[in-house]
């Protein structure tokens, strides 16, 4: 994966530096991958908003293999995977993602974002990612008696781990409660520091019918409606427990089996709330567990090692094939100073939208 | 506007007419109460919201159903929203169109307790026609905005002609076929006037066409245009071209659509199409609005309001249904 941040550089290019270091990694070059699968909602401006990416991608890479693309917002790169791993015929496929998307004023980049929700009955009534999150966690709130306090927590977790990723947008920059606790209100309740950080970025993960030392053993996917509030439980996400239960069926392991994983914390209450929705914990306990201490580094079941999308930043489809790219390396024991000892099993949860599509991926170091 | 299925009881926000489960035809969910369950103060701003704070609430009603709702005013969780309508004949409703015509038309109707419409009632529908175009473009009234309008209409079971004039050298025969609405008429089984052809009356300055001073109401069906009186403009279509032409060399436009507006004040009623509007540079713009009102001159002023994001005094104009600000956004930018 590249480096999260603010570099303008186009779209193809975070592809490219992505889809090379993943080669590199598993001694590959191009001759050896027999079709790509590219997630990438991007890129808004400076001219270059292309559509046809999967021929853009054919010149780029100097091939005529196919090229599928699968965008899902937030959650295109746990979809390309998800898809990947059911393309029979071939043996090695590049899953690939980038977005250039942080690239003009605040107000035109969140309505590209935007574009993920629905406009005429939500977005009009003004209804932002922040604000959807915000009323859902609210109910949430009300009916467990979580705190902000509990959110604040996550927000520190996830800036002490990207302090520890090169990686990461905050790398080297740790903060602390208290300008967690009162960074400025974005949509009530939630704050600033509750959010993560919308960032230009490419990640790449290349799946292998050969063996490998790192396995996928489970992958789920599920999908809700796009309206928010209309759906059968507006305190949890229906579809992550969907492609959980799926992913977890296929590994023949239970929740508690996983020893590290990254999850989609687009909102420090979506981390919260998706322990449960993972199993991770029962219902209403989301915040015992982050108090508890149990998932910052040297605890039982570390969660987002990578700073998560919190900290080390939101490239949207790049996102899930980056917390891809997080665990294989924490199950290898490459991540340094934030490498969790011994990991067997590792997960990754990615949310498209406010909890509109999900995927589950589980892997195990063989 | 909620619509379920009775036989499996799913329930969509989107006005589709069948259920893909059973095939059985989904019926509106009516519902008289609303209260608000959840409450965000938003204080970012973004190019359909540029006013800062606002409190986005969550909504649920009767049935169970909850939406989303945007309020410019503080609100409480528990607090009934209601939406109080207007017999001012002042007064502009605005309100929200989610995909569904038929329901924002019913309800701009509803707020506006003047305007009743009474069965066996004459009525002359006035749509913008003005440019031989396809409806994407938005230089006419939409078919789809007509076709709702009528079909509103029709259940009341009144006695509807349709008209319009062209004051350049394009036949409003050709404007009325390209932009579709010759379709929705002959859908309807309405033949359009070309009201250049009806007798002409002349009362003080003006030539009125008969067909609208025959008319018990006329309901002026424009679409809304970013930088223009829209509204106010359409109802120059019911005077003769040469009396137009004649006027406006002596006097602005803006007073003989107040001669205009005069002359038939009791009978005019306007219902504004403001979904996907033309900026002043032609290129379209989603607004997802519609206004009402008796007084067109008003509208525009309300809809310029919205739009253009300049300091225009509306204090004095009574709004129903939504506020201004909350509909608000930065029409400019595309």
């Amino acid at each position: 994966m590249t480096k999260f941040d603010y570099s303008q550089k186009p779209w193809w290019q975070f592809a490219y530096e992505a889809a090379l270091e993943a080669l590199e990694d598993a001694k590959m070059t191009m001759s050896d991958i027999e079709a790509i699968v590219f997630s990438g909602m991007s890129s808004a401006a400076g001219g270059e908003h292309q559509t046809h990416k999967v021929s853009f991608l054919s010149d780029l890479f100097k091939t005529n293999i196919p090229i599928i693309e699968v965008p899902s917002v937030c959650g295109g790169g746990g979809a390309a995977l998800w898809t990947a791993l059911r393309l029979s015929g071939f043996k090695n496929i590049l899953v690939l993602a980038s977005e250039k998307l942080v690239d003009n004023q605040s107000e035109v980049v969140v309505d590209w974002i935007l574009s993920a929700a629905e406009k005429v009955i939500e977005q009009t009534e003004g209804m932002l990612f922040p604000t959807q999150n915000a009323l859902l966690w609210q109910k949430y709130a009300e009916k467990y008696g979580a705190t902000m306090d509990d959110l604040a927590l996550i927000a520190l977790k996830n800036h002490q781990h990207a302090a520890l990723n090169p990686k990461a947008y905050f790398f080297q920059r740790p903060t602390d409660l208290e300008k967690i606790k009162n960074s400025p209100i974005v949509s009530s309740p939630l704050r600033l520091m509750d959010c993560s950080l919308s960032v230009n970025g490419g990640a790449a993960v290349i799946v292998s019918t050969e063996e490998s030392d790192v396995k996928i053993i489970g992958s789920g996917f599920a999908t809700d409606y796009l309206l928010t509030f209309n759906r059968e439980d507006i305190t949890h996400f229906k579809a992550t427990r969907l492609a959980a239960k799926q992913a977890f069926e296929q590994a023949k392991i239970t929740p508690q089996g996983i020893n590290v994983a990254e999850l989609h914390d687009a909102f420090t209450s979506v981390e919260l709330i998706s322990y449960e929705d993972l199993g991770f914990v029962e219902e209403g306990k989301g915040n015992e567990l982050i108090k508890s201490g149990k998932l910052n580094l040297g605890g039982e079941m570390p969660i987002n090692t990578s700073g998560g999308l919190k900290a080390k930043g939101h490239p949207i489809s790049a996102t899930g094939l980056a917390q891809v790219y997080e665990i294989a390396n924490q199950l290898r024991g490459r991540c340094g100073e934030r490498q969790v000892k011994s990991p067997r099993y590792g997960l990754t949860h990615n949310i498209g939208g406010a909890g509109g599509s999900v995927t589950v991926h589980i892997f195990e170091k063989v | 506007m909620f619509y379920q299925c009775q036989k499996c009881n799913r329930i969509w926000n989107y006005p589709i007419k069948k259920c893909p489960y059973c095939f059985e035809d989904l019926i509106e969910m009516k519902s008289e109460k609303a209260k608000v369950i959840g409450v965000s103060k938003v204080n970012i701003p973004t190019l359909l919201h540029p006013k800062f704070p606002y409190y986005a609430l969550i909504l649920e009603d009767e049935n169970g159903n909850k939406w989303a709702h945007k309020s410019m005013k503080e609100k409480s969780i528990n607090e009934e929203l209601s939406f109080p309508s207007s017999s001012d004949k002042n007064a502009v409703a605005i309100w929200r169109i989610k995909y569904d015509f038929s329901e924002a038309i019913e309800k701009v109707f509803n707020l506006l307790d003047g305007l009743t419409i009474k069965e066996g009632m004459k009525i002359l529908i006035l749509p913008t026609l003005v440019s031989p175009s396809h409806a994407y473009f938005r230089d006419n009234t939409s078919p789809e905005f007509l076709d709702a309008v009528l079909n509103f209409l029709n259940e009341k079971k009144v006695n509807i002609k349709i008209g319009g004039q062209s004051f350049d050298d394009i036949p409003v025969e050709a404007s009325v076929q390209r932009s579709g609405l010759l379709d929705v008429c002959l859908k309807h089984k309405i033949t359009p006037l070309d009201l250049a052809k009806s007798a002409f009356v002349k009362q003080g300055k003006l030539e009125i066409s008969e067909e609208a001073l025959n008319a018990d109401l006329i309901l002026n069906l424009p679409i809304m245009k970013m930088g223009r009186a829209a509204a106010a403009e359409n109802l120059l279509k019911l005077i003769s071209k040469n009396n137009y032409l004649g006027l406006k060399y002596l006097d602005s436009e803006e007073a003989i659509i107040k001669e205009v507006n005069q002359a038939l004040a009791d009978k005019i009623a306007v219902v504004a199409e403001a979904d996907i509007v033309q900026r002043p540079d032609k290129f379209t713009k989603f607004l997802g609005l519609i206004l009402a009102g008796r007084n067109n001159l008003n509208l525009d002023k309300v809809f310029e309001k919205i739009t253009a994001n300049k300091n225009i005094d509306i204090e004095n104009i009574p709004l129903v249904g939504r506020e201004a600000e909350e509909v608000q956004q930065n029409a400019e930018r595309l």
